[in-house]
């Protein structure tokens, strides 16, 4: 009931009606990389790194956000969509610090990861870094926004699933930044309900919890190729 | 209080509110902003979003008139750049700036549709075409 | 012969301030005789008469308006697209001025046809001097009675380029950040607050009331096979006679811009604006089509004497500002361009930045989330295939 079938990668495939390509790609064990995207959540569409070919679509489309459709022949791993996805990551390292080294999110960064997975190397599109000063007079929350890469996951999370609206975007193009308040410093007056969904669903190392010693790194060892 | 609540109705529209609030007053106050955000409620960071995105919303105070001249290329191309050196000698100040008497802000902006009488801009909501440096002066003059 | 007077047809004719001039012109009579028609009668001689959007994009108007006609809901929202931002775009500025009551005609009729109770002007703030004028219109049209059943609200952009994007300019009118949606759901199923929506352009609502009464047949006449009717162009730069001027689609754009607008000394022309394609001048014979170049109409002339990487790079800090910012493509590559071609312009380029450009252009162009920046990229693909000695030229050390 419902079902449509439509080809990925070669293979014959089926879903249900008004699932996305993201989602059937994965419930058929296809990995499309995303940054934005939250399960279950209205997709934001912003990072653009899901993207993927379909047959008869001048441009790439987002797969998190596009429905599936009867007769759909889609390619998530084709040499022009991988070749999009680097070029993807590179910009979105652009303007990213490069304090890896010294970074809290070390090998737990999603970004760091896309990276190595998608063997990107040293950044072609270096632009002006986006500084911003650390903001760590919360007891529950350090923002770095220098490391924001605008995946918007905390301004959706923290609004659907917390119920809260921490977070918003405001200025616009390259100036865009997720603020507090009237973009102030999330000072030490701030409530917030201390849950760290937005904290744990940051990719990069943006933000954080206060360090408290003895806390241990969980995550794979990422091999840097070359 | 029961203004507050009076007003909250109208209160639907962020953009709407914020434009109102703009011509009424010339900017918008943070105590604006957070007025709104209450009444509305929603957080005051999605109100000072949508703020900062649009720029012809000003959230610290303007001069009196707002000079907005053109710099993209159709008035680019006819010598654009000289009418922006001849404000700036003639109020003092440079674009993005008021003047200290409160007098002029003096902002660049993109195209804003008169190219067929570039070089152009916009005082408040008035239109001046076809500019060249000497008629600058009379033109500043007609704005207290 | 190219020449024609379709959408201009009233400008400089009729007193834009009074209704009465209006009617003596056949105005309102479209309307009436629309609201004659079924909605699908309607429809079918938009559709008969090949009319594309004016906007740029060139989308099938009556396709647009039967797909929200047929789109189930009861609330449904016409919206004129009077957000022209475009650099060197000024002919909505020229019909509001001179014609508004065409467009509340226009409008009028969409809602009409689309099934909606309320339509709105989304009008630039840049054009906030308009305000009194279309105000007026919609004041006369509607105590005359024209607009019965049918609410028409003007709603003043507030300095974005972004939301004449139309997912863009629904956000707007939404009171929040014109930020792009992505698609589908299409407006037509999906539009303003999720309800079924047309969206467009000033010019493209200026044909419907001439298509309606003198019939979709008449129309298609004009024009070539997927270019039918007429189009306003905006001649700006280095041209004698800059204006705006309406010519039958297909019109060689030489007699444009050395006939028309007195053109001498062309190196380039660039068609559409800042997201417009860049043609050298020996592509001048072209014929200005939605089979070839058009955009919106924007007709930038550049003579001789122009430096070829200040106009990309004025073009590409044009498109950094006016991004909105939503989506890594356009928001970091956008920043890239203008630093890279600043620094070609200062001479202090590096050769492999040259296909580096290439490879971002190819980026942007498939994975944006709109038309933005998808079209971003053009104005460095096309001069560095035309004049990718210019940008040789500014690599350091030569």
């Amino acid at each position: 009931m419902g079902d449509i079938t439509l080809t990925m990668n070669g293979a014959a495939i089926s879903g249900r009606e008004g699932m996305t390509i993201l989602e059937v790609a994965r419930e058929n064990g296809i990995d499309i990389p995303t940054l934005c995207y939250l399960k279950e959540l209205t997709p934001i569409g912003a990072c653009r790194l899901c993207v993927v070919e379909v047959e008869g679509s001048r441009m790439l489309v987002g797969s998190c956000h596009t429905p599936i459709a009867p007769g759909m022949v889609i390619q998530t791993h084709s040499p022009k969509v991988l070749e999009v996805r680097r070029v993807l990551i590179e910009l979105m390292m652009a303007s990213h610090p490069d304090s890896c080294i010294v970074c809290e999110a070390a090998n737990c960064c999603e970004l760091r990861m896309r990276a190595t997975d998608l063997e990107v190397g040293l950044p072609r599109f270096r632009t002006r870094l986006r500084y911003f000063p650390l903001e760590d007079e919360n007891s529950n929350i350090i923002r770095d926004m220098s490391k924001c890469i605008l995946c918007r996951r905390c301004v959706t999370a923290c609004y659907n699933t917390e119920g809260k609206k921490m977070f918003s975007l405001a200025y616009r193009g390259f100036e865009s930044k997720v603020i507090y308040d009237l973009d102030k410093p999330v000072g030490s007056d701030e409530t917030c309900r201390d849950c760290d969904t937005c904290i744990s669903l940051c990719p990069t190392g943006a933000l954080r919890q206060p360090i408290k010693f003895g806390q241990r790194k969980k995550g794979p060892v990422l091999y840097v190729k070359g | 209080m029961s203004k507050k609540d009076a007003t909250k109705k109208t209160f639907d529209n962020i953009l709407l509110t914020l434009e109102e609030t703009q011509e009424k007053v010339g900017y918008l106050p943070a105590e604006f902003m957070v007025e709104l955000a209450d009444s509305l409620d929603v957080p005051v960071s999605d109100v000072y979003g949508v703020a900062s995105f649009y720029s012809f919303l000003a959230t610290r105070p303007p001069g009196r008139n707002v000079i907005r001249i053109c710099k993209s290329l159709p008035c680019h191309l006819k010598d654009g750049q000289t009418i922006i050196d001849t404000i700036e000698k003639e109020i003092g100040v440079k674009p993005g700036r008021t003047t200290p008497d409160g007098r002029f802000s003096f902002e660049l902006t993109n195209c804003i549709g008169l190219c067929d009488g570039a070089p152009a801009m916009l005082i408040n909501h008035n239109v001046h075409v076809d500019l060249t440096p000497g008629k600058i002066a009379s033109i500043l003059d007609k704005y207290k | 012969m190219p020449q024609a007077k379709i959408v201009l047809k009233n400008c400089g004719i009729i007193d834009p301030k009074d209704i009465n001039t209006y009617r003596t012109k056949d105005g309102f009579k479209a309307l009436d005789k629309a609201r004659g028609m079924t909605a699908a009668g309607v429809i079918n001689e938009i559709k008969t008469s090949g009319l594309r959007g004016r906007g740029g994009a060139g989308f099938p108007c009556g396709v647009k308006w039967e797909g929200a006609r047929n789109s189930p809901g009861d609330e449904k929202y016409v919206i004129c697209n009077a957000d022209e931002g475009e650099v060197g775009t000024f002919k909505d500025r020229y019909i509001i001025q001179n014609d508004p009551f065409s467009l509340v005609e226009g409008l009028a009729i969409a809602g009409y046809t689309v099934g909606a109770r309320q339509g709105y002007i989304y009008l630039r703030a840049e054009y906030s001097y308009l305000l009194g004028l279309l105000r007026g219109a919609i004041d006369q049209a509607q105590e005359a009675g024209y607009l019965d059943g049918f609410n028409i609200a003007i709603r003043l952009g507030a300095g974005a380029y972004i939301c004449g994007e139309e997912s863009a300019l629904m956000e707007s009118i939404e009171g929040k950040r014109g930020e792009s949606r992505y698609r589908p759901p299409f407006p037509t199923v999906a539009g303003l607050w999720q309800k079924p929506t047309t969206i467009n352009n000033v010019e493209t609502l200026m044909n419907v009331a001439q298509i309606v009464l003198n019939g979709g047949g008449w129309y298609a006449q004009m024009g070539t096979e997927r270019s039918k009717g007429t189009k306003v162009f905006s001649v700006s730069g280095d041209v004698a006679r800059p204006g705006v001027y309406e010519m039958v689609l297909g019109s060689p754009l030489r007699e444009l811009v050395e006939g028309l607008a007195g053109a001498k000394d062309i190196k380039m022309i660039q068609i559409g604006g800042a997201t417009g394609r860049i043609i050298p001048y020996d592509m001048i014979d072209t014929p200005l089509a939605f089979e070839s170049y058009l955009g919106a109409g924007a007709i930038t002339v550049y003579n001789k004497s122009r430096d070829v990487l200040d106009i990309v790079g004025r073009t590409m800090e044009f498109l950094a500002e006016e991004s909105c910012g939503k989506c890594t493509p356009c928001r970091q590559g956008m920043e890239w361009m203008v630093e890279v071609l600043g620094r070609f312009h200062r001479g202090e380029g590096l050769a492999r930045d040259i296909g580096y450009m290439e490879v971002l252009a190819d980026t942007m162009a498939l994975s944006s989330l709109c038309g933005l920046g998808q079209a971003a990229p053009f104005a460095v693909v096309d001069t560095l295939k035309y004049f990718r000695s210019d940008y040789e030229k500014g690599i350091s050390g030569k």
